[in-house]
């Protein structure tokens, strides 16, 4: 079936529709750097999307449940064995990414023989102070990107585009910086103009965005999470 | 990708997956000619109106020979728990290390916290594990453990054998070769003392008992180091509370030395 190269490619490319396809669906994933921590935040209808990796790592992602928890399972014991057999400092999420994550996507996003993996996230590492943060985007196929200052993990370039514009342009303090990340992540599943916004971002319609917003919350979980610099853990937040 | 044991939560079925070495596992043959061990110890816990408090010496030691006098051996286990050895600090060492490790790697990987009795079963484990070696002459680990109960939502003291056996030690439990003075004094203190038993008092004066105490374990027993004025060096003190852990900071203990010890 895949004797001749053009139908391994074509092969390929389908899958990357086929993936493309049914991540559409999916509610973004925001990480910021705040002054306390990387600060992560999405929306859940039924399985959470945020996951501790290792002290000061932490994991925020689209795709299939099954998928996700997959590769966070792998992370989670390639991270514990590499920080128990040496030591915690020897884990960084360059190399859980570089030597572990990426490969293992590739593979399995070119064995067309097998079901793909549904996965598009961010992997963060807090550093002693907001400069040292570290953000790796990770998509289905292996592809790796270094970002700075935050990452917006979404359906498509053109939304996660969208909702960077709205993020904290400088490092806040977690409360100053959080109800602008929720008020992103809200405005990410949506068109714009089907809450209330201007192409920007702005509000132009309040009644109509504080109407779509509270309908929108109280049908998801809304997840804060912090990778705390000074402690090393992720804690829950409550809204505020 | 292969498909993960979500099951487990073990980090020491992981470990065993990648053959990492565990203490234990390599047993020994024959009986012991090697040198004295290295010893320690005194090491106490008791509860006072906030929380636990757990004290413990500096001095590790191998036969007549004072080793290293800056042993830490009141250790903090995954922000929630506290273990203090007495024994190898080899082998304690290597155990404190092995239980942080596995209740991040549970609290990780199950999305929970491992539970009380989890918690306890497992060192219990590792002791059982590490007693051919203990049973050789080399390696013998006899902890006093302090952990959060998630129901009560406060501090419990449990101390173990050699075995892996564990009780709970209330209000107070005590471990090493300084144990027995300082296990007499906070009986006594704790039937007839001045306030209403060991667990009315405050922190401060939780705090100035165990340096005391300390020191008097050291006035008869030449494992453990009290407290070393002339050189700086001044044991571990670490308070359990509701909130988290505490290490009180050697200038308060310097503080509470010069006032309340020595100059008593």
């Amino acid at each position: 079936m895949f004797d001749e190269p053009y139908r391994w490619v074509d092969a390929i490319n389908q899958r990357r529709d086929y993936i493309e396809d049914q991540l559409k669906r999916s509610s973004p994933v925001i990480a910021v750097s705040v002054e306390e921590g990387i600060l992560l935040v999405s929306f859940y209808r039924r399985t959470p999307k945020l996951f501790e990796l290792y002290d000061r790592m932490a994991m925020g992602s689209i795709g299939h449940p099954a998928d996700l928890e997959a590769i966070r399972m792998s992370l989670i014991n390639t991270a514990h064995v590499e920080g128990f057999t040496r030591s915690s400092k020897d884990v960084s999420i360059r190399r859980l990414v570089m030597f572990n994550l990426s490969p293992k996507l590739k593979t399995a996003f070119e064995d067309v023989m097998s079901s793909p993996l549904i996965f598009r996230g961010v992997i963060v590492e807090a550093g002693v102070f907001p400069k040292d943060d570290q953000f790796i985007e990770v998509d289905f196929d292996g592809q790796v990107s270094p970002v700075t200052m935050s990452s917006v993990i979404s359906s498509s370039e053109e939304v996660s585009d969208r909702v960077k514009k709205m993020l904290p342009s400088t490092i806040m303090a977690v409360g100053d910086a959080l109800p602008l990340i929720i008020d992103s992540c809200f405005a990410g599943n949506f068109d714009v103009t089907d809450i209330g916004l201007d192409s920007e971002g702005k509000i132009v319609d309040e009644a109509m965005y504080r109407e779509q917003k509270e309908k929108f919350i109280k049908e998801r979980v809304l997840d804060i999470q912090l990778v705390d610099r000074f402690r090393g853990v992720m804690k829950p937040l409550s809204m505020p | 990708m292969t498909t993960p044991d979500r099951i487990s939560g073990s980090l020491l079925d992981l470990l065993k997956q990648h053959h990492v070495q565990l203490p234990g596992s390599s047993h020994m043959e024959g009986t012991a000619t090697v040198s004295p061990e290295i010893q320690a110890t005194t090491i106490l816990a008791f509860h006072y109106k906030e929380g636990v408090l757990v004290a413990g010496d500096r001095r590790a030691t191998a036969g007549n020979r004072i080793m290293a006098n800056r042993v830490e051996k009141v250790l903090e286990i995954d922000g929630s728990s506290v273990l203090a050895i007495s024994g190898s600090p080899a082998q304690a060492i290597e155990m404190a290390r092995i239980l942080d490790h596995s209740f991040r790697y549970y609290r990780r990987s199950q999305l929970d916290e491992l539970s009380l009795e989890g918690r306890l079963r497992l060192l219990a484990q590792l002791l059982k594990d590490n007693l051919p070696m203990a049973m050789n002459g080399v390696g013998g680990v006899v902890p006093l453990f302090i952990t959060m109960d998630p129901e009560s939502g406060g501090p419990h003291i449990y101390f173990y054998d050699i075995l892996g056996a564990h009780f709970e030690g209330t209000p107070f439990a005590v471990g090493g070769s300084g144990s027995l003075e300082v296990q007499g004094v906070l009986r006594f203190l704790d039937r007839w003392g001045s306030s209403d038993g060991l667990s009315s008092m405050g922190k401060k004066e939780a705090i100035v008992l165990s340096l005391r105490l300390l020191e008097t374990a050291s006035y008869f027993d030449s494992a453990t180091g009290g407290i070393q004025e002339r050189d700086r060096i001044y044991p571990v003190i670490k308070l359990v509370t509701r909130e988290g852990i505490e290490t009180v900071s050697e200038g308060f203990i310097r503080e509470l030395m010069e006032r309340e010890v020595q100059g008593v």
